[in-house]
């Protein structure tokens, strides 16, 4: 399975045309088509994950990985589904080092040098496969219920099937080339579903704000690749280009222009802080989507982009010998900046938003700090949990008339949804961290990492990540009490709610048990927990991190690179702050103590809350200001430019033309007769017509003109002539 | 001492040897010119029809001694060479020729209807095609006059032959008036070349030319003047203000002839005295011709943009063609090889430019009898009513225009070639003039198409025309010899390098 | 089958639609049927003939030109009657051959006003002469006289067949044109005398083999600037770069929906053809000095064309102006001179091709059936016409370079190259490539601008009633090619790029790879 993963995207790829085509004339519209290739994709995934366990288990011995990449080109006339199995099956004995497998034919060629399209399987991959797979059948089920009967049932789940081979190409790419494509067709998926309903013009406002934000991180994109692509000697294979930075053949200099530019992508992709206004607008798209895309997998792509090119980053970033970076500036202000947001939203879809953009900033502080591993198992564990969240929250406006507003439509469905409930709540405490939940583990990893790695540790980060967990537990704290507490209000208190059906519940269930033990699979065996048996341990660790000239691990220039240990100092700080946020949330809304109506009365509060309220003014930069003098101004001046100057210099070019035409011809063409005529025109009285005709001047004119014009030329040229 | 007076005088006198098979085309000119004066004085009013077609016949008999004499293809000197028949003779005679007959066609029902005296018209034109003719093979200052009397006054007398239209007669006055004006200035030219060479062999001028007489003031007053005499026939600015008015005011048929075949006599000679006579001084005829050439097109183009009448913006766009021609003459004496290039740009832009023009004139007289206007509105639509007329008019504007693959296209290109041949400075910059002035030319040759196909019609009169048989047989032949000349331009390339061996003539 | 191609393949493929418009012209005016019927056949036949070159044409040796006809033509300017086809041409033939077939059956029902599809049908069987013609010649001369054959029917098929403002468009088309080839014919002249084999003995042809084989040795460095400049006004104007693009957005504005087709399809071609086929090999050190003039010029191309889409209020013009912006791209790879981006380049041009084609087919059929393109009276076309709909969405997607459909394999490959160029200022070059990348994002907003305002929300009251007809059976049949092309070559655009590699490589070969 391991050389034939390209399969799995296919089936999804090849579902989306049957749906397309014939899903309209199906009994359930196409959903049976998509549910049904998903499953097996699921299946195929579990079996590639099972491959690359044994493949871990029992590092195969073959020769160096160098001569893989030419022996696994095929002839260009091979069709993309054939090609030939990667002899890059090989490692060394030495320190078991277990390649991953890759296997590509020719996409193109040029300059006599070929390109290649393929996949590369390890165990991020696998692991990526699996979430992706699991996560979008779940969604598939779910939302064969929640969107039943909608307008374009068949085009939603056309548009499921394609983003699910989307996203599982991208985490397949064998090459950044690949993965430029992987990248944009998952935004296009995205741009197409939160548009879904595009007859609003909110809806299709949002679509086109999220394709062209990240339009702009795309620029970004593109020129990291481009100077990938020279630096590593004209080739856009991913394993090449991290050897090289790892073995120091790319200068610095250059890996840090890419790693810039690369950053601007991931900020745009994974709502990274300047770039993410868009993924809480996103939330106009139907909830099943937001949970899927917006929250479990594409969002993470950026994520994964830095850990699949993560030898460019520790180098470019020079993440292991310094105390702050970039990346890690940007995860840990993302992290910080969209919980406050959170606190302040109605929407309950946007505070999960808000809350999906912070978990983001986790990740990309933590591979910001060095802590990769930290940074992808939180990126497993927040798949599910955020999942859960948002299908939950879809379960209650499912039985609440479709709205979102929490503060209004809301309160008191404990009683009436019951299994909503504990999954959410079960979905938050994991989010908060709660001992021994999913959330606890990633999160609390990190701040492992962000407290020892590096060059003595990213005091900074680890402050920032401390205060955002407690913010995460108290903004959650927040959200439940609305949902599930007080009164019933609005729509909830308009008509009883209900329980979801089955197709909804399940799902739920499915997501909530996964986030109570998903954080077991990466128990620590260090410090206070040194009793966990060896087998049992840091199993996420051993079969997803590379062991390969790939990986800064092996690198042979820049720091050392090290794995943090489990803290028990930093454990209990951030998950008792985490606690103590809870609990003054719980006092401000279960017993109304505290300063309520505090932004009414105190300036600074208010300042503040407005700051929040408006998001920090960023959509006023982003639409008024920028996109709106570039569509007014800017191009209207253009376009004036272009009719009044360039076709002017056209048009005056042919109108001075014919107006010189006029000139001569009036002038002296026929002027030199029209004097004369006046002139002569009275000597000529009386004579008969046909005299006067022939004498009025006209020809003696011409006469004397040819004449004089001879004369003239003679004379000119016998001086040509004298002197020459 | 009478003895001696006697001995003097008794100068022994031997007729000179007369190659009749030479002057075949000639004599059966005549002959035919005689043929109809008297058909036309015994025959009545309703046979006069006659005439015109021993006009045709004379014309196609004509023909047949060329094709012998092309056959054995030898150059024939006659009379001491002030007469000549070799290959550039022959091609030019049948450019004159086929001209004079694509002219009968035209003007057999033109003529017919309007009330002309028939008989006489062609009379006058059979002669003036003869003096053409006898232009060809002129090589002698006095030949190259009388050719030119032989082939003007008849002309003079077609310009004015609408008589009871005050425009008519304006015509042809002006242009007779005009013509011995120009005529004058030639005469006094040449007596003063021959006073300096003391021969009238353009052959033995060319071989004096560069002596002691060529360095003096008067050689550069003679040759100026010859050339400005030439400059008019062929309307070159700024002799050109007789053609505007005697165009309009002529016979279209005529008009066309004029517009073509004088014009071409005018050139011929020109080829004549600069490639056999003047060679060796393009320091004098360089310059000239360059200034006229640039004049010519670049005036001609801007007038004609503003003409709002087919026929006076035929008339200036005539004029602007033969800025076109002049251009290779200007670099001409840049060196031999030049030379023939120049000879044969301008001998294949003759031949196309004969064809495309009588073409474009055969299609107004057609159109003319219905709209019975000038006017290039009232050519309005004409696509919807006539659209053969049409695409024919079309066919001939972009020839005109120099559009590939019709014919016009190769004659500019070869413009284009020898300016650019001679790799000078001025040869550049004509070609960038000429450049310039082609696409000044499409407009309006472009705006008469617009009236035809985008434009409505005028008075909403979608009564088809009528095409008489003689003007369709003339339309067909012409814009067939456009298109396959722009096809295939070989066919007349061949011409022309045959007609280089006129600069053979005056040696190394 | 192959060898009788051999022989006079390319020839009857360039002449076939003559006879075709011979034919038409025979028939009378009223029998229609037969006129379409006729000028199908030719059309389709000439498909037929370009697939069979495809079928054997050897893929091996792209690099050499294949099916090489050589006969005398005009000898006194020894100028010959050569075609033939390398891996340059081959897919802008086929393009051409594809795209004729699919207008005529598109305007199988609905002819523009005034009606006439003699007449029409006969002119773009003249113009499908002139394009193939165009593509296949491999003599200076021949080229020059296809090149220009193209400019009268679609002179006339502007003027008659066009918008309000016909007269004004197709004649500024027209000199526009004239005026650049007056000056290439120049350059080509000036070729033809200063062009010299080894011992300083002049050449004196127009062949394009040994011209390429001269590749301007032993010319002044002057000289071989202003002939490549001469040139440069020839096909740049065509093309149409920056300052001179003007003629453009009038051109298509006023056109029929065929006329625009065909000239986005093919007639942009022309120009970006020449530079690669003729001006590039045969003067490479000139076009190494003018590539930055050139490469700047296209990056403007790129931002203003945006700029301008942005300002428009009529989604044909909107469409006419992105081509300036997509020509953009494709100068910006060639003016690269590496073979990335000249490879990527001709599959610009074809993807442009392709993918405005069918812009302006749909542009068309939307001016069917609501009778105008103002973007501020349309929208909702998804609701009352879906499948034009999604298929708007669809070509908006591919025209802003959406990786897996065709237009990306031409702007991607662009940009890269530029990063660094066969050209001293690689420095400067850099600067256009983010320039470039940039242009992306402003592709980006003015085509799902256009989505939003067209495709998305409610239709208009004034629409809302009347019946809106979807795709017609034609409509089909003239685009479902065209999408499944755009799919095919965005999937695995390797059919393009090992087609076209040999023969750029094989231009390039004067210039030395820095």
């Amino acid at each position: 399975m391991l050389s034939h993963a390209f399969i799995i995207p296919l089936i999804m790829a090849l579902s989306f045309l049957a749906i397309l085509g014939l899903g309209k004339r199906l009994p359930k519209g196409g959903a049976e088509i998509g549910i049904g290739a998903v499953a097996v994709c699921f299946v195929l995934a579990l079996a590639t994950g099972v491959g690359w366990i044994q493949r871990t288990n029992h590092p195969p011995a073959v020769e160096h990985s160098e001569e893989a990449a030419p022996a696994s080109e095929t002839s260009a006339e091979a069709e993309p589904a054939e090609g030939a199995e990667a002899g890059g099956a090989e490692g060394e004995e030495a320190h078991e080092e277990i390649p991953p497998v890759i296997r590509s034919i020719t996409w193109l060629r040029t300059g006599g040098g070929e390109i290649t399209v393929g996949t590369l399987v390890d165990g991020l991959t696998a692991m990526m496969l699996l979430v992706v797979t699991l996560i979008s059948l779940l969604v598939h089920v779910y939302s064969s219920d929640y969107v039943a009967g909608d307008r374009r049932y068949t085009h939603y789940f056309a548009f499921l099937s394609l983003f699910t081979a989307s996203m599982l190409m991208f985490v397949l790419t064998e090459n950044t080339l690949q993965l430029i494509v992987g990248w944009e067709l998952v935004g296009l998926c995205s741009f197409a579903l939160i548009g879904h309903w595009w007859e609003e013009k909110p809806n299709s406002d949002a679509a086109l704000k999220a394709f062209l934000t990240n339009r702009v991180g795309d620029v970004g994109l593109l020129i990291g690749v481009i100077t990938l692509y020279f630096a590593a000697g004209q080739t856009f294979d991913i394993s090449t280009i991290n050897e090289m930075a790892n073995s120091g053949e790319i200068s610095r200099g250059l890996l840090f222009v890419a790693s810039c530019c690369l950053l601007t992508a991931v900020m745009s992709k994974s709502g990274q802080f300047i770039l993410h206004t868009w993924l809480p607008d996103a939330m106009a798209g139907p909830t099943p989507v937001s949970a899927l895309i917006h929250a479990a997998t594409m969002v993470v792509a950026g994520i994964y982009l830095v850990a699949r090119l993560y030898a460019v980053f520790w180098h470019g970033f020079n993440i292991g010998g310094t105390n702050i970076n970039i990346l890690a500036v940007v995860g840990s202000i993302t992290l910080l900046f969209g919980a406050l947001l959170a606190f302040v939203q109605r929407d309950i879809k946007k505070v999960l938003a808000y809350s999906t953009v912070s978990q983001l900033g986790y990740m990309i502080m933590a591979l910001g700090v060095g802590a990769w591993t930290a940074a992808v198992f939180h990126l497993f564990t927040h798949a599910f949990f955020k999942a859960c969240l948002f299908l939950g929250a879809g379960s209650m406006s499912h039985a609440c008339h479709h709205s979102f507003d929490m503060k209004a439509d809301y309160g008191g469905l404990r009683r009436f949804m019951p299994r909503t409930f504990a999954t959410f709540l079960i979905g938050t405490a994991a989010l908060a961290g709660f001992p021994l939940l999913a959330g606890f583990w990633s999160k609390d990893e990190i701040l492992a990492g962000a407290s020892q790695l590096g060059d003595g540790g990213y005091p900074l980060m680890l402050v920032m990540g401390t205060l955002g967990a407690m913010c995460t537990a108290a903004y959650m704290t927040r959200t439940v009490w609305y949902c599930f507490f007080g009164e019933p209000r609005g729509a909830a208190a308009a008509h009883t709610p209900h329980e979801s059906g089955p197709r909804i519940v399940v799902p739920l269930i499915v997501l909530a048990g996964l986030a109570l033990v998903a954080g077991f699979t990466n128990l620590p065996d260090t410090g206070v927990l040194s009793w966990v048996p060896e087998n049992l341990a840091l199993r996420f660790e051993h079969y997803v991190e590379p062991v390969n000239p790939t990986f800064p691990a092996e690198a042979t220039v820049g720091p050392e690179f090290s794995h943090p240990e489990f803290s028990i100092v930093v454990a209990v700080v951030s998950t008792g702050g985490a606690m103590l946020a809870a609990a003054f949330a719980y006092l401000w809304f279960w017993r109304g103590l505290g300063p309520h109506g505090i932004t009414q009365r105190n300036r600074l509060a208010r300042a503040g809350y407005r700051l929040l309220e408006n998001k920090y003014y960023l959509d006023v930069l982003y639409t008024t200001i920028i996109v709106g003098t570039v569509k007014g101004p800017i191009a209207r001046a253009a376009n004036w430019f272009n009719q009044t100057v360039l076709d002017g210099v056209v048009n005056g070019a042919a109108s001075s033309s014919r107006w010189a035409g006029r000139w001569v011809y009036e002038r002296i063409d026929q002027g030199v007769v029209d004097t004369i005529v006046k002139g002569s025109g009275t000597t000529a009285g009386g004579t008969g017509q046909f005299l006067r005709r022939s004498q009025n001047g006209k020809v003696q004119t011409y006469g004397a003109y040819l004449f004089g014009a001879a004369t003239l030329l003679a004379a000119v040229f016998v001086i040509i002539a004298s002197v020459g | 001492m009478l003895a001696s007076l006697f001995a003097s005088t008794a100068a022994p006198f031997d007729t000179p040897s007369v190659d009749f098979h030479a002057l075949a085309p000639e004599l059966v000119l005549t002959g035919a010119f005689v043929l109809v004066l008297l058909v036309d004085l015994f025959t009545e009013q309703h046979n006069k029809w006659l005439t015109s077609s021993i006009c045709g016949l004379g014309f196609l008999g004509s023909a047949i001694p060329l094709l012998t004499l092309a056959a054995d293809g030898v150059d024939r000197p006659l009379f001491g060479g002030s007469y000549v028949v070799d290959d550039f003779a022959l091609v030019l005679k049948a450019v004159f020729i086929a001209a004079g007959y694509l002219t009968v066609l035209l003007s057999t029902h033109h003529v017919a209807e309007g009330d002309y005296w028939e008989g006489e018209y062609y009379t006058l034109l059979l002669a003036s095609v003869l003096g053409m003719v006898v232009m060809a093979s002129a090589r002698d200052l006095v030949t190259i006059f009388v050719a030119l009397e032989l082939l003007s006054i008849p002309a003079y007398l077609l310009a004015g032959w609408r008589k009871r239209a005050l425009t008519g007669n304006e015509a042809g006055l002006k242009y007779y008036l005009m013509g011995v004006f120009a005529t004058a200035v030639m005469l006094y030219g040449m007596s003063l070349v021959y006073g300096g060479t003391g021969t009238t062999l353009l052959a033995g001028i060319g071989a004096q030319i560069n002596g002691s007489f060529g360095d003096t003031p008067v050689a550069a007053v003679g040759i100026v003047f010859i050339l400005v005499g030439f400059g008019f026939k062929v309307s070159a600015v700024p002799f050109h203000n007789w053609a505007p008015d005697t165009y309009e005011g002529a016979p279209v048929p005529i008009t066309a002839f004029l517009s073509v075949a004088s014009k071409a006599a005018g050139f011929v000679a020109l080829m004549e005295l600069i490639f056999v006579a003047f060679y060796g001084r393009d320091d004098i005829y360089g310059p000239l011709m360059f200034v006229l050439a640039a004049a010519t097109m670049t005036v001609g183009n801007l007038i004609a943009l503003r003409q709002t009448n087919v026929v006076r913006l035929f008339a200036y766009s005539s004029i602007a063609q033969a800025g076109f021609i002049l251009a290779p003459l200007a670099v001409a004496g840049e060196n031999r090889t030049v030379g023939a290039d120049a000879i044969r740009a301008v001998v294949i832009y003759l031949i196309i430019y004969t064809l495309m023009n009588l073409g474009a004139f055969g299609v107004i007289i057609a159109v003319s009898r219905k709209t019975r206007s000038g006017e290039i509105e009232s050519w309005g639509g004409l696509f919807e009513y006539a659209p053969g007329l049409a695409v024919t008019m079309t066919v001939f504007l972009f020839a005109l225009a120099g559009i590939p693959p019709l014919g016009g296209w190769f004659a500019k290109f070869q413009v284009f070639r020898s300016v650019v041949s001679a790799d000078t400075g001025a040869g550049y910059a004509l070609g960038v003039v000429v450049a310039v002035n082609s696409v000044i030319a499409l407009y309006y040759y472009a705006n008469i198409a617009r009236q035809m196909w985008f434009e409505p019609v005028p008075d909403g009169d979608r009564t088809p025309i009528p095409i008489p048989g003689a003007i369709s047989v003339a339309l067909a032949v012409t814009v067939i010899g456009t298109v396959v000349l722009g096809v295939l331009p070989g066919t007349v390339g061949h011409f022309g390098d045959v007609a280089t061996d006129l600069l053979a003539i005056t040696g190394p | 089958m192959e060898d009788l191609l051999d022989g006079w393949g390319l020839a009857t493929a360039t002449f076939l639609p003559l006879v075709g418009t011979a034919v038409i012209m025979a028939i009378p005016r009223a029998q229609e049927t037969l006129h379409k019927l006729v000028a199908l056949l030719t059309s389709l036949t000439v498909l037929a003939l370009t697939i069979g070159v495809a079928a054997f044409f050897d893929y091996d040796r792209t690099r050499e030109l294949q099916y090489l006809v050589d006969e005398s033509w005009i000898d006194i300017i020894n100028s010959r009657f050569i075609v033939a086809v390398d891996g340059m041409s081959l897919p802008l033939l086929l393009l051409t051959a594809l795209i004729v077939p699919l207008v005529i059956i598109y305007s199988w029902d609905h002819f523009p006003e005034p009606h006439n599809p003699k007449a029409f049908l006969s002119l773009i069987l003249i113009l499908e002469t002139g394009m193939v013609g165009t593509f296949v010649a491999q003599d200076l001369i021949l080229f020059f006289v296809f090149f220009e054959i193209v400019l009268l029917p679609m002179y006339f098929m502007i003027g008659v067949w066009g918008g309000e403002q016909r007269q004004y468009a197709s004649i500024k088309f027209f000199l526009y044109t004239l005026f650049g080839s007056a000056l290439m014919i120049v350059a080509f002249l000036s070729l033809y005398f200063l062009a010299t084999d080894g011992n300083g003995t002049p050449l004196n042809t127009f062949d394009m083999r040994e011209l390429s084989q001269w590749a301007g040795a032993d010319l002044s460095r002057v000289a071989g600037l202003l002939i490549f400049g001469g040139m440069f006004m020839g096909f740049g104007i065509k093309v149409p770069i920056f300052p001179f693009h003007t003629w453009l957005p009038d051109a298509h504005t006023e056109a029929p929906t065929q006329g625009s087709v065909i000239l986005a399809a093919v007639l942009l071609k022309l120009g970006t053809y020449g530079f690669i086929r003729i001006a590039i090999p045969i003067l490479p050190e000139a076009a190494q000095e003018w590539a930055p003039w050139i490469g700047g010029l296209a990056v403007i191309g790129i931002i203003y064309g945006a700029l301008g889409c942005l300002a428009q209020t009529d989604m044909k013009r909107l469409i006419a102006f992105s081509s300036v912006a997509h020509m953009g791209f494709v100068m910006l790879g060639i003016s690269t001179l590496t073979d990335f981006g000249i490879n990527a380049a001709i599959f610009g041009m074809v993807a442009h091709g392709l993918i405005t084609g069918m812009l302006f087919f749909l542009a068309g059929s939307v001016k069917d059936r609501y009778h105008t393109l103002e973007i501020k009276r349309l929208g909702g076309l998804l609701v009352e016409a879906p499948r034009m709909g999604w298929l708007l969405g669809f070509c908006c997607m591919a025209s802003l370079g959406l990786p897996g459909l065709a237009g990306f394999w031409g702007e991607f490959p662009a940009i890269l190259s530029a990063f660094n160029p066969n050209v001293e200022q690689v420095g400067l070059f850099r600067v256009y490539m983010v320039i470039a990348a940039i242009g992306t994002i402003l592709a980006a907003g003015y085509l799902l601008w256009l989505l939003q305002r067209v495709a998305f929300g409610n239709p208009r009251e004034e629409f809302a009633r009347e019946h809106i007809h979807d795709m017609h059976v034609t409509d089909y049949i003239a685009w479902v090619p065209m999408i499944v092309l755009i799919v095919v070559l965005g999937v695995y655009p390797n059919l393009l790029f090992r087609v076209t590699d040999g023969a750029v490589i094989e231009s390039l070969v004067a210039i030395a790879p820095r």
